[in-house]
């Protein structure tokens, strides 16, 4: 960081180490704190805070002049967020300095007598002041990363100041502002984060050689994020909200001074970030007259849209803002145009910076005027108005040397850095005959007769005509309204008057750092402004001005008024806002939810497969269950049949016994018929053995006849005893079976033998 | 200090508020005092004892002590070094003023003696995680600690809490099971979860990236990353805010540091960007982002807001994760503490606000600002934090993020930020702006022609609760805004051990 710096203190002269920048920035960024502790009735002590602190700044950046216009003074509090804060005042962080502070001394004064008529002062008082450090701060900023912090305290600290008045149409349009403020932030964090990881370093220094491939998504972002501040088409919708809404003065800084901050931001972009202190390749060349042609078309258009919207407004200070949209084209055109004529853009930067001078004066003089008008009278609305002149002839005169400066009149100070702006142009049209800067030509021209159009029907509609009943009283204007009025006016008169005093003490020192040569920097020196060709072109202007407001003013054209739709508004930003927040906080929403039910589902998912599962398990158990009722069913059958089994063994063992013990008894009741056959055999032989021969055959008879009985007798009795149709083979198992089948064939053995017998 | 003396501070770091439990327990039923007293004063010694080890942590010191073994290789250890200190200290810190602003925040609530005494116990378990020496301690620790908070996230015993209790239980214990899983795959992999051996896995495979999976599971799960942040709107809202405030400024972080801990000392960050397995962090980290910040600006209720934007938060942790260069990782780390002062701040001023006046939905919040200025001073300090408004804290870790993504020639990540930045401001200054200059109820059309200052009736919270809200919204302030503060040395010292080994 500190090796670049060096580098660039070698252009511009020797670099002074001074703690003033930091004390200049930060002693209205405490005082600004200190006032809001101040107690709510302590009305002098804040006002003379106010005063003190914006007079001691003023005071500092006199100081810095000497060292500024020697070389530059810079100060670093090194690691300060880790990037260090590093002041650096060049002649042209002076010039923009040295403007805020007068002006903004100017408005405080002004303060005084507007405020008394509203609420919250000492809000607003604390957040004036430290609104001053914050926008000092970016002009006197070394690099872009402290430009940064301070941008962004000035878009926050000043939010406070756009929507003092706290009704609906204030915090719409403070909204507005705070929005587009913190993107244009972003836009420009973006940008510097990128030159830093390109380039190494956040030095405001030429290096465009470095910047490498991403150099022009730096512009653009650069561009963005000073070009909203700076109230560029079409990034300038906030602007016409916002300005109207705040308190006068607090207008008349946000206007005059604070958009001006998004300017400079442009012009340390465009005229030294984006140049080399060397001679540029062909390509790099060709590719800066590219950047310089955007930004001065950008320019343009900004000039004539603005000042065509001022045209077709009623409101004072909506006016006023438009006017402000459409000087700061001014000022871009400049800027373009220093940009790409390379060397010979002197003309074009003397030009722009010129302007941011003189706007800031007639500017915040204009804003202080028409609110000088609304505090007495509560109304903005031209058709309300008129008359003002007699009621208040030093607010009618001011006003008008301050419009005869916007217009650009001669002997007025807008005449000598718009002659200087059209000069530049004239000299792109010398150097590169293209026709699109012809056309760029007459739309300045044309532009310049619409700001006198409009400034013909504001000074119409408030200062001449009858005074409407209502505002038709007395009034007087404190002392300090007066000389806040009367010295913006000393101003602009003096500068219309000496214009090459600013033109060759300043500008053409300032412009020394940017390595300009050629034509454009030897005319510079001793411009004529009171010659012929810049007299004829303002000549025409007017004229064609005449030209203009003549007719419509008789046939009302300025009274149109564009309906709602055809609003940039209407047209680009509500639908783009809203479909991309729409559509990103849905797609969020969607994706969120969706996220949220998968979660859901699978968890009910999850259920239902738990029960599923379940239902396995309580089947499967019924199963089990089924299964040993069964087998304790078949057990107890097979139980039931082990015991019949039993039974039927014990039975059949018991017949068998008996069987056994029948033919046992059979065997020895047959034994005994045997044997007392036998014995009576004996018997009877030994009785009869006399009687042998003639019993013989009666004895023999009577032998068969008994031995036939006993065997009928016998087979009679078996066939009782054994009934096999009793028998049944159920149920029997086969070892059963192979055993009833042995015992049947026992028992047919023995039945068949005992039948043989 | 010998290392004696290091180790059992840390073991009175982790013990004494798990041991201090019981007692608390015990007192409530002494005195309400003495069981507010001795849980300010054990989570205050807690915050001195994590403090002393300042000394140590920032000469370089590191330790790893076994204290016992459970299993061979696997056992219960600590480990000290600056990723430890930084997340303890900044752990204890938060907590010690969250008690503070318990005392009055809670005597409006009922069921305080459980309340206490599962505070400090959750204290005790989250410095265990950061002290744990190995991936086991660190799970148990885990485990314990989001286990615990359950009872913290149902507090109100509303069927609202109790659902989101549920859902946030679950979702743990699925987290929970991820991280077993992923050690398991680790042990079976390197023989070891110990962190003190530098690299675990030094070769990737299948397995190595399933276990990455289950570790981005389990951590990304603490840490709202996105499917699994579903239980974060949830729980965070229903939670009394001071737990709130502790959910979502320090526990969400716990996630974040065990992934610290797996990408650089499980696996290594080389094997991490070899293996393409950053891709599937930062794919996730950039849909975090965005849909945490998206979905914030549909949410009505002020905490779901919160909680949303936390999820967003996070994201920016992961996405320097997952970039995984020297700004990068000081950005995720700086954005851990970032985070916590800031979220803090929010949780306990939105709490002071639902305390004082009951109002939940933003649009009752008109005017709030005029009631209650410090509590909503400390709240636009904080919002304007996250928005990364400099000189905030916000600020600076978005920076040095982008400064990250952009040495990593990411460019799309740092769009990613802005336009978080930018949706950030779309959801927060509608709570800021409205609070302070709208006015309640009526229009506001009148009012600026009769130049009369507005009266309100201020009726800010108690000075405890200011006091906490002031001290971390002068954090989020100074630490943004001082050169070189401690907490952002600590961070660059956390990322170059991290990275490089020393510092």
């Amino acid at each position: 960081m500190f090796a670049a710096a060096a580098n660039y203190v070698l252009l511009t002269g020797p670099l002074y180490y001074s703690s003033l920048p930091l004390w200049i920035t930060f002693l209205p960024m405490l005082a600004g704190i200190g006032i809001y502790f101040l107690k709510d009735h302590w009305e002098i002590a804040r006002k003379g805070c106010a005063l003190i602190v914006s007079f001691l700044s003023f005071i500092g950046v006199v100081l810095l002049f000497p060292l500024s216009l020697a070389g530059s003074v810079s100060y670093d509090l090194i690691d300060f967020m880790q990037m260090g804060l590093f002041f650096e005042v060049d002649l042209i962080g002076w010039i923009f300095a040295f403007l805020i502070t007068l002006v903004w001394f100017l408005a405080t004064v002004f303060s005084f007598a507007y405020m008394d008529f509203e609420h919250n002062r000492r809000r607003y008082y604390s957040f004036l002041i430290f609104t001053l450090g914050a926008t000092l701060g970016v002009v006197m900023a070394g690099d872009f990363f402290t430009l940064f912090l301070f941008f962004e305290l000035m878009t926050l600290s000043s939010f406070i100041l756009v929507i003092h008045e706290q009704d609906a149409e204030s915090m719409k349009a403070g909204m507005l502002y705070l929005y587009l403020g913190i993107f244009g932030g972003l836009a420009l964090l973006f940008a510097i984060m990128m030159l830093f990881s390109a380039t190494g370093s956040v030095d405001i220094v030429p290096a465009i050689e470095l910047l490498g491939g991403q150099r022009t998504f730096i512009f653009v972002c650069f561009l963005i994020g000073f070009g909203i501040k700076a109230g560029l088409v079409p990034m300038h919708i906030w602007l016409p909200q916002a300005h109207p809404v705040a308190p006068s003065p607090a207008s008349a800084l946000l206007s005059g001074i604070m958009i001006k901050s998004g300017a400079y931001g442009i012009l340390r972009v465009s005229l030294i970030l984006f140049s080399s202190p060397a001679e540029l390749p062909a390509p790099d060349a060709s590719y800066l007259f590219i950047l310089g042609n955007v930004l001065m078309w950008i320019g343009i258009v900004t000039m004539l849209a603005g000042a065509t919207m001022a045209l077709l407004q009623t409101n004072m200070k909506r006016i006023l803002a438009y006017s402000s949209v459409s000087q700061i084209g001014y000022i871009a055109t400049g800027l373009g145009v220093a940009a790409f004529l390379g060397i010979e853009g002197g003309m074009g930067f003397a030009g722009a910076v010129y302007h941011v001078i003189n706007h800031a004066f007639f500017k915040a003089g204009l804003f202080m005027m028409v609110g000088t008008i609304y505090i007495y009278t509560h109304e903005l609305e031209l058709p309300r108005l008129g008359g003002m002149f007699k009621k208040m002839p030093l607010v009618g005169i001011t006003f008008l040397v301050a419009a005869f400066g916007i217009a650009g009149i001669p002997g007025f100070n807008g005449y000598p850095s718009k002659t200087l702006v059209h000069d530049a142009l004239l000299i792109a049209i010398r150097d590169y005959s293209l026709i699109s800067f012809e056309v760029a030509e007459k739309i300045f021209v044309l532009t310049s007769a619409l700001t006198i159009c409009y400034f013909i029907k504001l000074f119409r509609g408030v200062f001449l005509g009858s005074v409407p009943e209502k505002l038709d009283r007395d009034y007087r204007l404190p002392f300090s309204v007066n000389a806040v009025l009367g010295s913006f006016a000393l101003i602009i008169i003096g500068i219309g008057f000496f214009p090459n005093l600013i033109l060759e003490r300043i500008l053409v020192p300032a412009s020394e750092g940017l390595n300009y040569e050629g034509y454009a920097m030897d005319h510079l020196y001793h411009f004529h402004f009171f010659e012929w060709p810049p007299l004829e072109a303002m000549l025409i202007v007017v004229v064609l001005a005449m030209f203009i407001y003549i007719p419509g003013a008789y046939r009302g054209w300025f009274d149109w008024k564009p309906p709602w739709w055809l609003s940039i508004y209407a047209l680009i930003y509500e639908p783009i806002t809203h479909r991309i927040l729409d559509a990103t906080c849905r797609a969020g929403v969607l994706v969120d939810s969706s996220v949220d039910s998968a979660y859901d589902r699978s968890g009910i998912m999850a259920r239902i497969w738990c029960k599923y599962i379940g239902n396995f398990d309580a089947g499967l158990d019924r199963f089990y269950e089924k299964t040993s009722k069964g087998a304790r069913e078949l057990a107890d059958r097979s139980a039931e049949m082990d015991s019949k089994l039993d039974d039927l063994y014990e039975k059949t063992g018991k017949g068998a016994r008996k069987l056994a013990d029948r033919s046992t008894d059979m065997d020895s009741a047959l034994d005994e018929a045997y044997r007392k056959t036998g014995e009576t055999a004996k018997k009877l032989v030994n009785q009869t053995s006399n009687a042998e021969r003639r019993l013989d055959g009666v004895y023999d008879s009577v032998g068969k006849k008994t031995r036939e009985e006993i065997n009928k007798m016998l087979s009679e009795k078996k066939k009782q005893r054994f009934d096999p149709a009793k028998w049944t083979t159920k149920n029997l198992s086969f070892d059963t079976l192979l055993l009833v089948l042995v015992l049947l064939i026992v028992m047919g053995v023995i039945f068949y033998f005992g039948r043989s017998l | 200090m010998g290392q004696m003396t290091i180790v059992a501070i840390i073991i009175a770091i982790v013990g004494f508020p798990i041991l201090m439990t019981p007692v608390i327990m015990y007192s409530s039923r002494i005195s309400e005092k003495l069981r507010n007293t001795l849980s300010v004063v054990t989570s205050a010694i807690t915050f001195g004892l994590t403090l002393s080890l300042y000394p140590f942590v920032i000469g370089g010191g590191e330790i790893q002590v076994t204290v016992f073994e459970v299993l061979p290789n696997l056992e219960i250890s600590l480990r000290l070094d600056i990723l430890s200190f930084c997340l303890a200290a900044l752990s204890s810190f938060i907590w010690f003023l969250c008690t503070i602003y318990s005392l009055d925040y809670m005597a409006r609530e009922h069921a305080c003696d459980r309340y206490y005494p599962v505070l400090i116990f959750t204290l005790g378990a989250c410095q265990g995680i950061f002290f744990a020496g190995d991936l086991f301690s660190l799970f148990v620790f885990f485990e314990l600690m989001s286990l615990i908070a359950y009872i913290l996230v149902i507090h109100e015993e509303t069927e609202e809490a109790l659902k989101a209790g549920y859902k946030y239980l679950v979702m743990t214990i699925i987290g929970g099971l991820a991280l077993f899983f992923g050690m398991i795959i680790i042990f079976e992999l390197g023989g070891t979860v110990s962190l003190g051996v530098g690299v675990i896995i030094e070769e990737t495979s299948t397995l190595a990236f399933l276990a990455f999976i289950c570790f981005l599971i389990g951590f990304g799960m603490k840490a709202g990353m996105f499917p699994l942040h579903v239980w974060l709107p949830d729980a965070h809202p229903v939670a009394p805010s001071p737990a709130s405030a502790l959910l979502s400024g320090v526990m969400l972080k716990t996630g974040a540091y065990g992934l610290i801990r797996v990408i650089f000392h499980v696996f290594s960050p080389e094997l991490i960007q070899s293996g393409g397995w950053d891709i599937v962090l930062s794919v996730l980290a950039v849909i975090t982002i965005l849909l945490g910040s998206a979905v914030a600006l549909t949410q009505e209720d002020i905490k779901r807001r919160l909680a949303y934007s936390s999820i967003s938060q996070l994201g920016y942790v992961l996405l320097g994760l997952s970039i995984l260069n020297s700004n990068a990782v000081i950005g995720a780390v700086f954005h851990i503490f970032s985070h916590a002062f800031m979220k803090s701040v929010l949780f306990l001023a939105a709490g002071a606000i639902i305390w004082n006046t009951g109002k939940r939905q933003i649009a009752d919040m008109k005017g709030i600002g005029r009631q209650m200025p410090v509590t909503m001073g400390c709240f636009s300090i904080a919002a304007l934090a996250m928005i990364g408004i400099p000189p905030l804290n916000g600020f600076l870790s978005k920076w040095t993020l982008a400064l990250g993504a952009l040495d990593a020639n990411m460019v799309i990540y740092v769009l990613v930020l802005l336009v978080s930045s930018l949706l950030n401001a779309l959801y927060y200054l509608p709570i800021i702006i409205p609070a302070f200059f709208d006015l309640p109820g009526e229009s506001s059309h009148e009012h600026h022609d009769q130049h009369k200052e507005i009266q309100f009736n201020m009726q800010d919270a108690t000075p405890s609760m200011l006091s906490v809200m002031v001290i971390l919204a002068f954090c989020t302030l100074i630490f943004g805004l001082t050169p070189n503060n401690i907490v952002f040395t600590l961070s660059r010292f956390a990322a170059q051990y991290l990275l490089g080994g020393a510092f």
